[in-house]
C-alpha cells in the first residue's frame, strides 16, 4: 500500500508545503504541516527546514533516513491555494486513507479554481480606488486611481509573459502609476481643477506594496524563523524599493521638463 | 455621514483586496467584513489620537481577534480572514513620502518618514501576532462554544 511508504508520503508532505510556500503562507505554518503530515504515518525522526526558496526534509528511522530538498520559484499569493492545502492536511493526518480515498482528495489540490482575469483587474481597481476614498480622496481622484490601479495592473499582467525579475517589474509599476497620477494632474490642472497627484499615487501603490510579505516576515521573526523571516522582510523591502524608485523616476522626470 | 461613507468604501476596497488575493469564495463576505471594522477602529483612533503606533496596532489586533475566531468557527487557516483585512494599513503613505523626500534633498525627514513606516510595519504583525497568542489561550473555550 503506498500510503504507508515512506518516499511517498515524505514527497506527498513536500508537495503539499510547496503549494503553501508558493501560495505566501507563513514559513512555521508549512514546516508544522510537513512534518505533522509525516510523523502522523511514518514512525521516525522527522526534521524540516523551509526557507522562502526552499524545503529541506530529511526522515531518519533506525535503519536509514531519507532526505529530500525542493527548490521554491515564485510566490503569489493565493488563499484559496492555503485554505485547501491546510484542510487536505488536516483530513490526511486524522485518518488513514486509502489509495482510492487518498486519490480523490489529491483532486482537491489540482486543481485550485480561481478568479477570471477580468474580475481580478476590475477588483485590482476598485480597492486601489476606493483606498482613495478611504483617505479623503474626492470622486474624481477616486476614478483617475481605479483607472491608475486597472491600467497598471493589465499591463504588467501582459509584462509577465517576459517573466522580469520583482525589481524590475515593480520600478515599471511605480513609474507607471507615478506617470499617470501626474499626467492626469496636469490634464485637469489646465481646466483649472486641481487635483492631489499624492493621494492618486499613493491609492495605486497599495494594490502593490508588499504588505503580506512584511507581516508575514515580521511574524516569522516573532516566531522564531530568524533566517527566513529575515529573507522574507528583506524581499519585502527591496520591493517597495523598487516601488518608490519608479515612482521617483516619473516624479523627477515630470518636475523637471514641466 | 462620513461614518457611513467610510463604511461602505472601506467594505468593497477590502473586497477588492481579497478577490486580488484569489480567496475561497465561501470567506469573501466575512473577510471584508472583518476588515470593515478593522478599518473603522483604525480610522477612529487615527483620528482622536497623534501616535503613529498605535492605530495599526490596535487595527490589526482587532483583525486578528475577529480573524481568528472566524477561523474557529469556519474551520478555516485564520490567515484567509486576517490578510486581507490588514491591507489597509500598510504605510504605503509612508513609503512614498520617504521617496518624495529624498527627491526632494530633505533627508531627515526621508529618515523620519521611513522609520515611522517600518514601526507601522512591525506594529501590524505585533497585532496579529498577540491576536493569534490571545486566542490559543481561549481557544478550547471558543471551540465548545462555537460548534
Amino acid at each position: 500500500m503506498k500510503t504507508n511508504d515512506e518516499n511517498f508520503v515524505i514527497n506527498l508532505a513536500i508537495s503539499v508545503g510547496k503549494i503553501m510556500l508558493e501560495s505566501g503562507a507563513e514559513i512555521y505554518r508549512v514546516e508544522e504541516t510537513i512534518e505533522r503530515m509525516i510523523s502522523s504515518k511514518i514512525d521516525s525522526k522527522v526534521d524540516v527546514f523551509v526557507l522562502p526558496t526552499g524545503i529541506i526534509v530529511s526522515a531518519k528511522s533506525s535503519t536509514d533516513s531519507i532526505t529530500r530538498l525542493e527548490r521554491i520559484q515564485s510566490s503569489k499569493i493565493d488563499l484559496e491555494a492555503i485554505s485547501r492545502a491546510n484542510s487536505f492536511s488536516r483530513i490526511y493526518t486524522q485518518n488513514s486513507l486509502t489509495d482510492e480515498e487518498l486519490d480523490v482528495l489529491l483532486m482537491s489540490l489540482t486543481d485550485i479554481p480561481k478568479f477570471s482575469k477580468k474580475t481580478t483587474m476590475f477588483f485590482t481597481g476598485l480597492a486601489g480606488g476606493l483606498f482613495t476614498g478611504l483617505t479623503g480622496g474626492s470622486f474624481l481622484e477616486t476614478i483617475i486611481t481605479f483607472i491608475a490601479s486597472l491600467s497598471v495592473g493589465l499591463i504588467l499582467d501582459k509584462l509577465s509573459k517576459f517573466k522580469p525579475n520583482f525589481f524590475i517589474k515593480n520600478i515599471i509599476g511605480g513609474f507607471l502609476i507615478a506617470t499617470i497620477g501626474v499626467l492626469s494632474y496636469f490634464l485637469f490642472k489646465s481646466f483649472g481643477i486641481n487635483l492631489d497627484y499624492n493621494r492618486i499615487i499613493i491609492g495605486s501603490l497599495m494594490t502593490l506594496v508588499p504588505g503580506v510579505a512584511l507581516t508575514n516576515g515580521i511574524r516569522d521573526l516573532i516566531s522564531g524563523e530568524l533566517i527566513a523571516g529575515g529573507a522574507r522582510i528583506l524581499e519585502a523591502i527591496f520591493i517597495a524599493i523598487a516601488l518608490a524608485f519608479g515612482v521617483g523616476i516619473a516624479l523627477q522626470i515630470s518636475f523637471s521638463f514641466v | 455621514m462620513n461614518f457611513i461613507l467610510q463604511v461602505i468604501l472601506s467594505f468593497f476596497s477590502i473586497f477588492g483586496f481579497a478577490i486580488i488575493f484569489n480567496i475561497p469564495r465561501r470567506s469573501i463576505f466575512l473577510a471584508s467584513i472583518n476588515g470593515m471594522i478593522g478599518w473603522i477602529v483604525f480610522f477612529y483612533i487615527q483620528k482622536f489620537s497623534t501616535n503613529f503606533i498605535l492605530p495599526p496596532l490596535i487595527g490589526s489586533l482587532i483583525v486578528g481577534l475577529i480573524g481568528e475566531i472566524l477561523a474557529i468557527y469556519h474551520k478555516q487557516p485564520a490567515t484567509l480572514f486576517i490578510i486581507p483585512g490588514i491591507i489597509p494599513f500598510v504605510p504605503g503613505y509612508g513609503i512614498y513620502y520617504t521617496m518624495f523626500h529624498i527627491l526632494n534633498n530633505d533627508l531627515s525627514n526621508a529618515l523620519s518618514t521611513g522609520v515611522e513606516s517600518i514601526f507601522v510595519a512591525i506594529a501590524i504583525a505585533c497585532g496579529v501576532v498577540v491576536a493569534t497568542s490571545l486566542t490559543r489561550f481561549i481557544r478550547p473555550y471558543l471551540e465548545r462554544l462555537l460548534n
